[in-house]
């Protein structure tokens, strides 16, 4: 006899009948099941993010197999689920491969591979991964229930307890559901295969390539030790062969109604993400009659499919700053909430009246004003998402609407009115905006009127809170010492509009960034430097859409380069112990980490990292338009709760930011979390300025106003 | 039904500014207009009464003396939701003194005639608090000034208005319809137009008026007919303030002295 997969053997035909039955009824329901979610997805607008098909497929491809997304901050999770995926799908190709001969092939054409060598492989594969998978689960299940992680106990920081919403133990109850179902499916899987072994222990073509299935062989010796007959087994198998069968349909037929369906939401979520997401926001149709999203239908298709791809991992959740200071905002919540809102609106036949959809307000799925206004807008859920969900440009698009409604603080209302009016959000007269250059025994071009290298695009709070002054000061002075030919747009320069556009003032936003874009083609330049990451990352990224195409640096960078070229020179080494903290818009953004260390290192610094650096760095809370608006009183603010992680370095001296909004958060959050005296917090341009050694400037002749300066 | 909204816009000065040459007013490069605040909160508790009828039934009707650059801020009274702007100027109007106004807008009055006019109690830049109240006098129509709150329901001939008084007293008085009530800040929270609302309502018409169209001519309006005109404006000399330092005995020593200085002892 031939050495092959047993398979239906003994079984009555009207069994097998029986089970093909069951197997097309598991294809059916999942089919349907698959049919309603495409239509719910399809019920949204259209998404810019179709195209590029080939090109998407094959870097969804590259994260599924490095599972580089998963094991970011949680790399036990990652490297289980790794397990997990690679045992699944091998174990789906396996079976799937049956299916291909004993169903497809052999009827159609006769042809068999099931043999000898090919499949005793085979078998053995297949048993490594099903001990993968069940190793896998079982991490998970050790994870979930001892290692109490505060990210897996869904506890919603905007509801309260007893509200209808609140209660997310049927998140829980599917979770351990999802985790048993798949490891029964593993673990009867191997006792059937041993108690086949232990019926069939008498034919050579099973019993003498036993070992080829390692747990199946050894579980079969141990049932023989235990007393377990050929007769036994056989009942025993046939018994199993249906449990694990139907099983294994059943978890087939349930993938699109449960979380089982992240296995193709959440590939095809990586497949479609939006490397600018949130960088760039997406502009307002000119056609388009009211801004934002109002009802579930406003969200696009691919927007909706991420409301499908999200595991409820939680690492937004633990990420967020405002979840951190107890805000009513969780990013998981968000899109949980959206998505449960779809399931209840979108998945039948007929949608309801747009009352229905509306997903602003107070009801069961609803987004509450106060969830969406506690976001900053700092990417730091759209970063470690490991299924690229894009949380902010949601919330953003929810705003927008909200803004339309009028529905905001007061103050913001008055800020933005500002910004409006005189073109600064504070409120101060156009002509004032280049006040802080009066101070400086030198006299800086006007970009509008004679051609320069370098336009510096300075931004609001360095132009106009005396702090940040201080530091645009220091920069003009490097700039001027070094030589560089660089120049303002004095009150030519309005808000940059970064801030403005993640509150969801869009209309002001094209005002500002058309404003700003006209100023520049006007002026005869090579480049842009900035030393606010919030302007950088919207004339970067965003201004592009609206016809401003110009090259901009970070300062950080420029500096970087003129050290790195010798133009720059030190006259001393600083031999501070700093720790730097990244900015949102030039680090999580733009991805500028590298050059601010690399000047720190250049200055003689020693940098200690605080453990949220880099792309997990820790928003100081004044993004999305929240410097706006005041924090809680009585509540940690995300600028302390920083500080306090600040301070847990032994001996810091000096906390570095690169970032005017910064400094204006840290500078406050020192003096209120009580490090005042134990360390200071500094620009980086004012560290360069300790050890650079000026010309005498009283020999430079005074400067002219900058009024008389300006037409 | 219809509510005519009588709306200014107002100059705000930059810093820095400087006067014109004549000394009467501030150099026009130094100004920067806005809708007067206090039209904000006119404007709203018209749309909240318009809001609160059945659609379709209540209209509101902004109205505003001046030239081109006006029609700026009636965009924004149409991007919160007003139905129609209505922009009253010819040069005559020039150096119209708050009573002309209000006898203009008397006159755009009788051919909208509306069921109420909520006019703000003053603008911010001449604070005359007057044209409301002119307006009223020009149509014979009762008034009530400073509303900090109002019961009204569209067309009913009375309304209960609620004035602000000084040393937070309210009076709550009961006036026949229709009426012009001159708002007070605070009487509600206006809406936000947002930009987006702002450039949509560009679309929306300003209907112009002239003289003619009001059965005017140059002779009732401009400076020609002010009651009173500007001899000057200037930044008065700061006054002096200093602190008495010393004990008790000391301060006081020093205050008689000061007085006694007054005095011209």
């Amino acid at each position: 006899m031939q050495i092959t997969r047993v398979l239906f053997e003994n079984f009555q035909p009207k069994a097998i009948y029986l089970f093909y039955a069951f197997g097309y009824a598991a294809i059916a329901v999942f089919a349907w099941g698959a049919y309603t979610q495409i239509r719910k997805y399809r019920r949204g607008q259209p998404d810019p993010s179709w195209g590029n098909l080939a090109a998407r497929f094959v870097d969804m491809v590259k994260i599924m197999l490095t599972h580089r997304t998963l094991k970011r901050r949680d790399t036990a999770a990652g490297k289980a689920h790794a397990l997990i995926f690679f045992s699944f799908l091998t174990l789906l190709v396996g079976t799937a491969t049956i299916t291909l001969e004993y169903d497809i092939l052999k009827p159609l054409t006769g042809w068999q591979f099931w043999y000898g060598k090919f499949y005793l492989l085979f078998s053995l594969v297949l048993d490594f991964a099903g001990v993968g998978l069940i190793g896998g689960l079982l991490y998970m299940m050790y994870r979930r229930k001892w290692l109490k992680l505060p990210k897996l106990d869904y506890a919603r920081p905007d509801r309260e307890p007893g509200d209808p919403d609140y209660d997310r133990s049927g998140y829980r109850r599917e979770d351990w559901a999802f985790l048993w179902s798949l490891i029964l499916i593993g673990i009867t899987g191997f006792v059937l295969e041993a108690a086949r072994i232990v019926w069939l222990a008498d034919r050579p073509a099973v019993w003498d390539v036993r070992w080829w299935s390692p747990v199946g062989a050894a579980l079969a010796h141990a049932m023989q030790g235990a007393g377990l007959s050929a007769e036994g087994a056989s009942a025993l198998r046939g018994a199993l062969w249906w449990f694990h069968g139907l099983l294994a349909l059943t978890f087939i037929a349930c993938i699109p109604y449960t979380k089982i369906k992240h296995i193709f939401t959440a590939s095809a979520s990586l497949m479609f993400r939006d490397p600018l997401a949130a960088r760039r926001l997406p502009k307002i149709p000119e056609e388009q009659a009211s801004a934002g999203y109002k009802t579930i239908t406003d969200l696009t298709w691919k927007q909706l499919l991420h409301l499908d791809a999200c595991t409820k991992c939680g690492r937004c959740h633990e990420a967020c700053p405002a979840n951190a200071v107890g805000a009513p905002l969780s990013p998981r919540d968000v899109i949980l909430s959206l998505r449960e809102f779809a399931n209840k609106t979108m998945n039948s036949g007929k949608l309801p009246e747009a009352a229905e959809l509306d997903i602003h307000g107070k009801g069961v799925g609803q987004v509450f004003m106060e969830t969406l206004w506690s976001c900053r807008t700092c990417l730091a859920c759209v970063e470690i998402c490991p299924v690229a969900v894009e949380h902010v440009p949601i919330i953003v698009q929810m705003r927008r609407k909200l803004v339309e409604d009028g529905e905001m603080e007061p103050i913001l209302q008055k800020t933005l009115q500002n910004i409006h009016k005189s073109g600064n959000s504070f409120g101060e007269s156009k002509r004032k905006r280049a006040a802080w250059t009066k101070a400086l025994p030198f006299t800086i071009k006007d970009a509008r009127k004679e051609p320069v290298d370098l336009v510096w695009f300075v931004g609001d709070y360095a132009s106009f809170d005396p702090r940040n002054q201080k530091v645009s000061q220091a920069f003009a002075r490097l700039l001027h010492h070094v030589g560089v030919d660089f120049g303002l747009l004095f009150e030519g320069e309005i808000n940059a509009g970064n801030d403005v556009r993640r509150v969801g003032e869009e209309g002001l936003y094209e005002l500002l960034a058309s404003g700003n874009i006209g100023t520049l083609q006007t002026c005869d330049f090579k480049t842009i430097v900035t030393t606010d990451p919030h302007s950088y990352n919207t004339i970067r990224n965003e201004y592009p859409e609206f016809g401003g195409q110009f090259e901009i640096q970070h300062y950080t960078s420029v500096v970087k380069q003129l050290l790195a070229e010798g133009r720059l020179k030190l006259n001393k080494k600083l031999d501070y112990r700093v720790t730097y903290h990244d900015p949102c818009h030039l680090g999580r953004y733009n991805k500028g980490f590298d050059a601010p260390r690399e000047v720190l290192k250049m200055l003689g610094c020693e940098l200690v990292e605080m453990g949220r650096n880099r792309d997990n760095s820790f928003c100081c809370g004044a993004g999305g338009g929240r410097i706006w608006i005041p924090d809680p009183v009585g509540k940690e603010k995300p600028s302390q709760n920083r500080m306090k992680e600040a301070g847990a370095i032994e001996g810091l001296q000096v906390f570095v930011v690169s970032c005017p909004k910064d400094l204006t958060m840290f500078e406050d959050a020192l003096k209120t979390s009580g490090f005042e005296g134990r360390f200071v917090v500094r620009e980086l341009i004012e560290l360069i300025d300790e050890c650079v050694e000026y010309e005498v400037w009283e020999e430079v002749q005074p400067q002219p106003e900058p009024e008389a300066a300006a037409p | 039904m219809k509510i005519m909204v009588p709306v200014k816009q107002v100059a705000a000065l930059d810093e820095d500014f400087e006067f014109r040459d004549d000394e009467r007013d501030v150099d026009e490069d130094f100004l920067l207009y806005d809708l007067n605040e206090w039209d904000d909160f006119s404007l709203e508790e018209a749309m909240l009464i318009k809001e609160k009828a059945p659609e379709g039934t209540v209209e509101v009707v902004v109205v505003s003396v001046g030239p081109e650059r006006v029609d700026e801020s009636l965009r924004k009274c149409l991007a919160k939701g007003a139905d129609r702007a209505v922009r009253v100027w010819d040069d005559a109007m020039e150096g119209s003194d708050s009573v002309t106004v209000g006898g203009i807008l008397a006159a755009v009055a009788k051919k909208e005639s509306p069921d109420m006019i909520f006019a703000g109690v003053q603008s911010s830049d001449a604070a005359n608090g007057s044209t409301g109240i002119a307006t009223a006098a020009a149509l014979g129509w009762p008034h009530a000034a400073v509303v900090a709150g109002l019961e009204y329901a569209p067309g009913a001939n009375k309304a209960v208005a609620r004035r602000e008084l000084e040393g937070g007293t309210l009076q709550e008085v009961e006036v026949a319809c229709p009426a012009v009530l001159t708002i007070q800040l605070g009487i509600n929270k206006p809406r936000y137009a947002s930009l987006r609302g702002i450039k949509q309502a560009a679309a929306k018409p300003i209907e112009g008026l002239s003289l003619g169209d009001l059965g005017l001519t140059p002779a009732d309006v401009g400076a020609g007919v002010a009651l009173s005109r500007v001899r000057r404006m200037y930044v008065p000399p700061k006054g002096r303030a200093a602190m008495i330092e010393g004990t008790p005995a000391e301060q006081a020593a020093r205050i008689i002295e000061i007085i006694k200085e007054f005095k011209g002892e």
